[in-house]
């Protein structure tokens, strides 16, 4: 085992924003997704390499529904940081995310966290506004818009998440 | 005292603060009552005391400063809450330890505390368990160990009577190694290996540390780890199980996964085969130890899982434990040998009754087996002596029985006598190969069958010889001998001389005087000479008594009417003539009630003349009818 950290991260979305298929090229997996309906998370590896030492980020992928109340808050516990996702092109899911983030705040407190608007490559539906993303990047917050199916930003995504968490 | 009563009290009731504690006027008095008993000129002089006077106060402050401020620095601290707490918290312990023997104190405290504790449990469980967790883990490890023990012994006991063969080599092994019995038990029929150690630290469900054994396979293990954490959350939530309830074992086909949970770190092992109970307990052991060394790295872990060598050590010990069963060596194959120690384990779990059940069945079945032999044997032995058979092969092959071997036609019949002697046919492979023997009695019955002797005869066996007796026609005689002549040497012979020819009897008398009779003619004629009808007569009489002579002794008689000519005439009508001779002849006797179907008629014309010489005498004599009689056996 080379000498590493490892922080858990958890992957939090609405329903079909794409969390999974984000992922999946770009971690090391060895569990099927049926793990994610049936136990209702899925656990992948993502080593980032930061110049000084590796960091691997254990990523909790929890089952994206969009009803708040039936996420299991059990499967947060102890994480270093989260990853919330949502669909650029359907709005709702932004309001997802930020209840989620509320959610977590309350039971865990300020916690790192990094906010991919998904599906950047259908710009023709895009559907969120760039002033909305502009005042939460104003209030602090780390956004990107990535691409699933082209993998644009996702390394990105969990280098600036990886920083903050092995601060 | 130098200085004069008189400035004494000059400055006392010097210009002071006032002060409404002390009563003045009362304290100068006091004083010039004190002074007066010293110095008595001072009785006569009067004395005025103004209340108030700073002489007085200068007094007090001379005589009780030092306590004042002592008391009023106390008062100080008595009015302050928190300074009195921390000047009461200064001498609790001493305090306490003061009155610790005093039994009140226990008693006074007790509701407090339990009400303390109490209220900790419900504010924060786990500070109380991890206070207690030092504590209770040594208690329960011992209090396990004493069961183990209890159950060593019991299951030694149980076993102390099983005089298994494998018992008796394990209590050698037991006796010899100075180790309980059921040590050696246990250690020859528990294969297992404990593969994988994680600990995991339980609030991250971050890997602390993994070792895994030689050999052993196994996925990154920081994966596995929070995915064995996840699932413990999962089912903990979906049964809603309290905080430190789980999965402590989970099987999944040849593996056992064991979770031993810690105040900071659980510790799972991933052991392949059949572990002992008793594994549990050094598994808690270990856990329990890294927690002690390591209290706060577990704590506060981070998810740097550098720096755990120590940790790592630990674990490694559990990773060492294992039963290898003997000659285990190939790898891949430690399943085999599972399933080989838990076939052991479970023949040694049936125990020594098992073993003298078996023993009971197969001596019961040996019985059987030697029974079914001895009626096989004794079947073989009946067989053997039956006339034409000829047993060349007998014994058992493949849980059959076999015979082969040379039988006679005549001879019993095999399949029957094995139903007499209660074998199942089923069981028994038999070849017979067919033959003609030589016992006496088959060549009788042989005899019998090609001779068919006419009821007059019997054939019976006499020592070794088969003899005929009764009477019979001399053809059947004939046929006897020859077919005596055609058995076989060695064998029994046919003795024919008891046998009596019929025609030597009554009937051959009467063959004789009917063969003796002639009827006469004159020329030409072919009716009888006349004169002759009293010769017809007997005739008739003596063929009757031929014809039922025959019957009651079962053969057939015959007799041939041969009609002749004298030689005068063609050859041609003299046939002719001699034919109706015969005819007419015939039809004489069946006038006089013989059976035609008795009489043959021929005629011989010229060709067989009685006489040859060519007188009248010599032609009258030959124009005739002669009678011949033959006996034979009966169609």
């Amino acid at each position: 085992m080379t000498a590493t950290l490892q922080k858990k991260i958890c992957m939090l979305g609405g329903f079909s924003v794409g969390k999974t298929s984000l992922v999946k090229r770009y971690v090391q997996s060895i569990f099927s997704e049926t793990y994610l309906t049936t136990v209702g998370v899925k656990i992948d590896k993502k080593a980032v390499d930061l110049s000084d030492r590796i960091v691997n980020l254990i990523l909790w992928d929890l089952a994206g529904e969009d009803d708040i109340s039936s996420l299991r808050m059990s499967y947060l516990r102890g994480s270093a940081g989260y990853v919330l996702v949502a669909d650029g092109t359907r709005p709702s899911t932004l309001e997802v995310a930020l209840s989620l983030r509320r959610r977590v705040e309350v039971d865990f407190g300020p916690l790192p966290f990094v906010l991919l608007l998904n599906k950047n490559d259908l710009r023709e539906q895009w559907a969120v506004g760039e002033e909305e993303v502009e005042s939460l990047r104003r209030s602090g917050w780390w956004v990107q818009s990535t691409s699933a199916r082209t993998g644009e930003g996702v390394e990105d995504a969990f280098r600036a998440l990886a920083v903050r968490v092995a601060r | 005292m130098s200085t004069s009563a008189g400035d004494t009290l000059e400055w006392l009731a010097g210009p002071f603060p006032d002060d409404p504690g002390i009563d003045r006027k009362a304290l100068a008095g006091l004083l010039v009552e004190l002074a007066r008993n010293v110095e008595p000129q001072l009785r006569a002089e009067p004395t005025e005391v103004r209340p108030v006077d700073p002489r007085l106060e200068q007094l007090r402050t001379l005589l009780v400063g030092h306590e004042i401020e002592v008391l009023s620095r106390l008062s100080e601290i008595v009015d302050d809450p928190e300074q009195l707490a921390v000047a009461v918290g200064r001498v609790l312990p001493t305090a306490i330890a003061q009155v610790s023997s005093d039994a009140r104190l226990g008693e006074v405290l007790a509701p407090a505390l339990e009400k303390a504790t109490q209220s900790s449990i419900r504010s924060d469980p786990r500070t109380l368990l991890n206070i207690l967790y030092p504590l209770i883990v040594p208690a329960i490890r011992k209090s396990i160990g004493e069961t183990i023990d209890e159950t060593f012994q019991s299951f030694n006991e149980s076993l102390k009577h099983s005089l298994t063969l494998r018992g008796l080599r394990w209590r050698w092994e037991a006796w010899r190694t100075g180790t309980s019995f059921a040590e050696v038990v246990l250690k020859h029929t528990l294969v297992y290996r404990v593969e994988h150690v994680f600990l995991i630290h339980s609030h991250t469900g971050l890997l602390i540390s993994h070792v895994a054994a030689e050999n052993a396979s196994g996925q990154d293990p920081q994966l596995v780890s929070s995915m064995l954490v996840a699932i413990q959350d999962f089912v903990r939530d979906s049964f809603s199980g309290a905080e430190h309830q789980g999965l402590d074992t989970v099987r999944f086909g040849e593996f056992w996964l064991w979770s031993e949970p810690g105040p900071f770190a659980t510790l799972v092992a991933v052991i392949r085969g059949n572990p002992p109970e008793g594994l549990h307990e050094q598994l808690r052991s270990v856990l329990s130890r890294i927690h002690e060394e390591r209290p706060h790295a577990l704590e506060s872990f981070d998810g740097d899982s550098s720096g755990f060598a120590d940790v790592e050590a630990h674990l490694s010990e559990c990773v060492a434990l294992g039963q290898r069963a003997p000659r285990s060596t190939e790898r891949g194959f430690p399943w085999l040998v599972a399933v080989v120690g838990l076939l052991l384990l479970a023949l040694a779990g049936a125990g020594g009754l098992r073993w003298w059940q078996n023993q009971r069945t197969w001596e019961n079945e040996r019985q059987l087996q030697e029974a079914k032999q001895q009626i096989w044997d004794g079947y073989i032995e009946r067989l053997r002596a039956q006339p034409g058979i000829v047993i060349t092969e007998a014994g058992r092959r493949d849980g059959k029985f076999l015979v082969s071997g040379l039988r006679d036609p005549l001879a019993v019949d095999p399949q029957a006598l094995l139903s007499q002697a209660g074998i199942d046919p089923a069981s028994v492979v038999s070849h017979w190969q067919p033959y003609q023997g030589l016992d006496p009695v088959f060549v009788l019955k042989r005899l019998e069958a090609s001779l068919t002797p006419p009821p007059t005869v019997t054939l019976a066996l006499e020592g070794d010889h088969i003899v005929a007796e009764g009477s019979a026609p001399s053809t059947w005689i004939e046929r006897a001998r020859t077919a005596g002549r055609m058995l076989p040497a060695g064998g029994p012979a046919l003795d024919l001389s008891r046998l009596r020819d019929v025609n030597e009897g009554a009937i051959g008398k009467l063959s004789q005087a009917i063969r003796s009779r002639t009827i006469h003619f004159n020329v030409n004629e072919p009716l009888p000479a006349p004169g002759q009808d009293a010769i017809l007569d007997q005739l008739a009489t003596e063929l009757n008594e031929l014809a039922s002579l025959a019957s009651t002794m079962h053969v057939a008689a015959r007799v041939t009417l041969t009609g002749h000519s004298d030689d005068t005439g063609t050859g041609t009508f003299n046939l002719s003539l001699s034919l109706a001779r015969a005819e007419a002849v015939r039809a004489l006797l069946k006038k006089r009630g013989v059976d035609p179907d008795l009489l043959a008629v021929r005629g011989a014309g010229q060709l067989e003349p009685l006489q040859t010489a060519p007188s009248e005498a010599a032609r009258s004599a030959n124009r005739r009818i002669t009678f011949k009689v033959g006996i034979e056996e009966q169609r």
